[in-house]
């Protein structure tokens, strides 16, 4: 219907739906599309504009730290302000586009991993990573991939008992960063459906109970405006940090368990350039033919990474971890390290009867575990501009975070190796892996997903435990949280969200 | 009696003794200083590895057609069993550690 200033409103305005939706980003605008047209009366309540504006950014802005064993903290205080973008369209104005389900192993509980296992499984996620996947004008990702028959596509011939696997990931056009044009019409044009109405400009900073119902929200604008808003149902979809600081600022909403915030799990990459001891994280194939498969030649293009499946994570008892390959300019053997790698290079391509080989780079994920103590806490010391409580974001890593990525990084040498297709450099000491990892910015685990209210905030339908007519969309219902790029999870779950909200309506 | 066929079989024998014997022609031309390094680093952890031994070990059954792809079944099974070499980060084979030590040991 229309897309709303709540500022040009007059003061304490009252905005009533059959649903409210508090966020426009990615996750509130799929589900608002998936709705659009239909009989309910759907309000975003965002709290941005149209563009990004320092004032409204700095409404993020808290404190945070990462911890791991052996290692000393780092600080991240930056981190919650520069990780989101609030405006419509939220983090999709940065976002790089780069879309992959989740893997079947992720969705599985594993008994070596403490606290995994979603309610749904990969199969049941099918239907909705393709609904997904169109939306986002990609490709599908079907379970089983067809194999491509030209030469420089063909996937490392490694053996499956080893469990890695080629694992595709795919761009989307609908980023501010790629394609302007496609994602203004993709996060504005649901708004011309007659029962959508967008509120900009609109912060929620309290969101009211009564026993297990919503009641309503209270909405405040930077201009000092106050308003209201009410509905049937919401849906919480401020991303992984604001929906728990919304939460336990709402007199601890969700938390009678004392789960809300915890189980904060973040994705980083690990690699090194290395230095005149070692080469760096660098992977020595054995084949000569282009590897495109893997690492095609521009950035931002359709590509597999290595990954490790549910049979690999079961032998080596470890998590998911992945390697991401890329091209490197191969220096020639001017330094004794060099020459090292070129001639360890060429013996490890002849003796695989390949040639010389050629030389790829790589960084590692490894899925970081979910672990109680990795939270998001209030610091009722310091306000926003709004009244609203700051964040503290304490980024925990435990000892099997560590000792499982190294164990990961073995395993795939050791598969590479065995079936000669390559040879594998890491060398990290564990004491500096916090100080020379990169963090991304996917934020999972602070609101988890499960049947059972004393093991999680929201339910296998993302309703809230503790408040029946209150749902919450996005990253932070992960249980686990895998390595895929959490955005194309996040819209599967949306989809998810939108039918189980409609059939809702039916009955 | 030996038979003029035994005595060259005998002869030819003798060329593949370990002091005049080569390594296959797949692995000529690689930079003989990293050779070297990565041979050295391979031996500091086994000081008592001689070319006798090594060849023993790497071509038991000489240096003929066979040899490469008896050392590449030899580099699997290492790395199925965890006998690697670590050499600046690289995780080799124990057999391409030994390999290299070969090569920089035969003149």
């Amino acid at each position: 219907m229309a897309i709303i200033d709540a500022r040009t409103l007059p003061d304490a305005s009252p905005m009533e739906a059959d649903l409210v939706i508090i966020g426009g980003g990615l996750a509130g605008i799929t589900l608002a599309k998936e709705l659009a047209g239909g009989p309910l009366k759907v309000v975003i309540l965002e709290s941005g504009g149209l563009d990004i504006d320092m004032e409204n950014q700095a409404l993020y802005a808290g404190s945070g730290v990462q911890k791991a064993p052996g290692n000393p903290d780092r600080p991240f205080d930056d981190y919650p302000v520069q990780s989101r973008v609030r405006a419509l369209g939220g983090s999709g104005m940065v976002w790089g586009g780069k879309c992959a389900p989740l893997d079947p192993a992720d969705f599985a509980e594993r008994a070596w991993i403490p606290h995994s296992g979603w309610p749904v499984t990969r199969a049941q996620m099918q239907p909705y990573y393709d609904r997904a996947c169109d939306l986002l004008e990609i490709p599908r990702f079907p379970l089983k991939r067809p194999a491509s028959t030209e030469a420089n596509l063909q996937p490392l011939a490694l053996d499956p008992a080893d469990g890695f696997f080629p694992a595709p990931r795919e761009f989307s056009k609908f980023t501010g960063g790629r394609d302007k044009a496609a994602f203004d019409a993709f996060r504005t044009g649901f708004a011309e459906a007659p029962n959508i109405t967008v509120y900009l400009h609109a912060n929620v900073v309290r969101i009211r109970r009564e026993d297990d119902q919503v009641t309503g929200l209270d909405v405040a604008c930077l201009d000092g405006k106050r308003h209201t808003a009410k509905a049937k149902r919401y849906v919480l979809a401020t991303g992984g940090i604001e929906n728990v600081r919304l939460l336990l600022a709402s007199d601890d909403l969700g938390n009678a368990e004392d789960l809300v915030g915890r189980f904060f799990q973040g994705h980083v990459t690990y690699s090194s350039e290395g230095d005149d001891q070692n080469e760096g994280t660098a992977i020595a194939v054995s084949r000569a033919v282009p590897m495109d498969l893997y690492a095609p030649g521009k950035g931002l293009m359709p590509h597999c990474v290595i990954g490790s499946g549910l049979a690999g994570q079961a032998r080596m008892k470890t998590g998911n971890f992945t390697a991401t390959l890329f091209r490197v300019n191969a220096s020639g053997p001017e330094t004794p390290v060099a020459a090292d790698t070129l001639t360890l290079g060429k013996g490890g391509g002849r003796l695989a009867g390949q040639g010389d080989g050629q030389l790829l780079g790589y960084f590692a994920m490894t899925e970081h575990f979910p672990n109680p103590d990795s939270r998001v806490t209030l610091d009722p010391e310091h306000k926003d501009a709004l009244g609203m409580p700051r964040v503290r974001l304490t980024w925990t890593y435990g000892e099997k975070d560590y000792v499982d990525l190294e164990r990961s990084v073995i395993g795939l040498s050791d598969a590479l190796g065995a079936s000669g297709e390559g040879r594998m450099c890491w060398a990290i000491p564990r004491n500096k892996l916090l100080a020379i990892c990169n963090a991304s910015r996917h934020h999972m685990g602070t609101t988890r997903m499960h049947a059972d209210p004393k093991k999680g905030v929201v339910d296998a339908d993302l309703r809230l435990h503790e408040a029946r007519n209150l749902y919450v969309a996005g990253s932070s219902v992960f249980p686990t949280s895998g390595i895929a790029n959490p955005t194309l999870t996040i819209l599967a779950l949306c989809m998810r969200l939108a039918d189980h909200l409609k059939s809702e309506t039916v009955q | 009696m030996t038979s003029r066929r035994d005595l060259l079989a005998a002869l030819v024998a003798m060329a593949a003794t370990p002091a005049l014997a080569r390594a296959p022609d797949a692995f000529a031309g690689l930079d003989p200083a990293a050779v070297r390094r990565i041979g050295e680093a391979w031996r500091k952890q086994h000081p008592t590895a001689s070319i006798r031994e090594l060849t023993r070990r790497l071509f038991p059954a000489g240096r003929g057609p066979d040899a490469l792809p008896r050392l590449r079944a030899q580099a699997a099974a290492d790395f199925r069993r965890g006998a690697v070499f670590s050499y600046r980060g690289w995780r080799l084979s124990d057999t391409e550690g030994a390999l290299f030590a070969l090569l920089s040991l035969e003149p």
